[in-house]
């Protein structure tokens, strides 16, 4: 067991190397993504139909493709037409896209959840189009979502991982890196699984006292 | 019931017609909901619109300031006329919502915002008041409604009765030039109906335009100038409300008022 430790301390600054790249690439990934899936969300319902089959293809290929398949095509793929990413930039390109397309969803169902009378009260009062979705619909919409959303967030930290396959200096791929020189994957895997659950676990019961303060307020 | 206020005599019979609409028609689908409806009222005027569920009532308020867009006919409020027929402009759409207030059955405050939110945001985003006059301003109506220790609390920990109250603050605030009132009292308890119908009758009282749809009938005869009773689409009797609830002329209205007096 103290071997386990002392071979855990040594390591472990390389590993924290790791979690912080995973964390950054999550961080970017959500803080382009859901932006973009809230304007997806509010441009699939768009008057003009170019706009909304646009959206539609854009959230449908990134639910549909896997995220694997979206990295690889950002990281191997771009540079056959021109477009050369660092391994980062690609991971963010390709995670910041599913982020997006699923977010979308979450966030449109969010604003479907708003009563009618709320939209209804801000017509009457003769709010402007853009006033309602800025101070009535999106802020409360994004209220229903949030635990979902946050659900997503810590998905996507463990979708990060999959970066490993293009090259990333993530957290996984520093436990694979320490496996190969080391030969102890068992020990080193499992510190790596380690680090993923503390953040993920804390941010899980988040989401639990989220939803039953939300619930409160309903 | 002892009826303390006169009607017809408050508003003076050369004040200028406010609002009014010719020939309003509302079809949902094949479903013809209100069928050529004409009144008019003069400023200060309150009307309020009575008749059983189903006659057309609500959807001939929502008409008005076109939350439900009328099939046919026109209606003109303090000079602005939108006429059904013609492509309505997204301009003469907010102009007409500007002067006409309005308060629904279920208040529909903001829930996100805190009592005071919910009074100054409209303020500054419809009529561009400074944050700090728009909050003087509702802090002024709150006090008048009564609810002056709120400002700082969000609706949901505010009871009905005062959240009606809140939205009938919050509608004022945009000084509107007639105020609509959709059953306000019928998802509240009777009692705490009272505080928000003391509160209109004083808005009554101050020379404020209302048009009210109710099923309060001492409301009605007691504060409203005149009765419109509506059934099946039409508009059945009009009146002066002492006269139209005391002696309905039709069958219909007879039977309506009968049910609705003896309850």
């Amino acid at each position: 067991m103290s071997d386990i430790l002392s071979f855990w301390g040594t390591y472990l600054p390389q590993i924290l190397d790791g979690l912080g790249i995973s964390l950054k690439v999550t961080g970017a990934s959500l803080a382009i993504g859901i932006p973009a899936g809230l304007a997806l969300a509010l441009m699939v319902q768009a008057k003009s139909r170019f706009l909304r089959w646009f959206c539609l293809a854009v959230v449908e290929i990134g639910r549909g493709a896997p995220a694997l398949i979206l990295l690889q095509f950002a990281y191997f793929g771009l540079p056959n037409v021109g477009v050369s990413l660092t391994s980062f930039a690609a991971a963010v390109a390709a995670l910041s896209w599913s982020t997006a397309a699923y977010t979308s969803e979450i966030i449109r169902a969010g604003l479907q959840a708003v009563p009618r009378g709320q939209i209804e009260a801000s017509d009457a009062l003769g709010l402007s189009f853009a006033d309602q979705l800025r101070f009535v619909l999106v802020p409360q919409g994004l209220r229903v979502a949030a635990p979902a959303l946050l659900g997503f967030a810590v998905l996507m930290l463990q979708a990060s991982s999959l970066a490993f396959t293009i090259a990333l200096p993530e957290l996984l791929s520093q436990a694979y890196i320490i496996g190969t020189t080391t030969f102890r994957y068992m020990p080193i895997l499992c510190l790596a699984g380690l680090l993923y659950a503390c953040i993920c676990i804390p941010a899980t019961l988040l989401v639990g006292w989220f939803e039953r303060r939300l619930a409160r307020h309903a | 019931m002892i009826a303390e206020i006169q009607a017809g005599p408050r508003v003076p019979e050369a004040a200028p017609n406010i609002l009014e609409v010719r020939n309003l028609r509302k079809s949902f689908g094949v479903h013809e909901v209100l069928k050529n409806i004409n009144f008019a009222m003069r400023k200060g005027e309150v009307v309020a619109v009575i008749g059983p569920s189903g006659s057309g009532k609500s959807t001939l308020l929502r008409c008005l300031n076109q939350l439900e867009p009328a099939s046919g006919g026109e209606i003109t409020i303090d000079g602005l006329t939108i006429r059904a027929d013609h492509q309505l402009r997204r301009a003469e759409l907010m102009g007409l919502r500007r002067k006409a207030g309005m308060v629904f059955q279920s208040f529909n405050l903001f829930p996100h915002l805190s009592v005071l939110r919910n009074i100054s945001l409209p303020q500054e985003r419809v009529l561009g008041r400074s944050r700090a006059e728009a909050e003087k301003r509702a802090h002024a109506l709150l006090e008048r409604v009564g609810l002056a220790d709120k400002a700082s609390q969000y609706p949901a920990r505010c009871s009905g009765g005062q959240q009606q109250r809140i939205a009938i603050a919050r509608a004022l605030a945009l000084d509107p030039q007639v105020m609509l009132f959709d059953e306000p009292t019928s998802a509240l308890d009777p009692e705490v109906g009272l505080e928000v119908l003391a509160v209109m009758k004083e808005l009554a009282e101050g020379g404020m335009t209302m048009v009210v749809v109710t099923h309060e009938m001492h409301f009605a005869e007691t504060v409203s100038d005149r009765v419109l009773l509506m059934a099946d689409g039409h508009i059945l009797e009009e009146g002066p409300s002492a006269e139209v609830m005391r002696n309905p002329k039709s069958e219909r209205a007879q039977r309506f008022l009968k049910a609705v007096m003896n309850r």
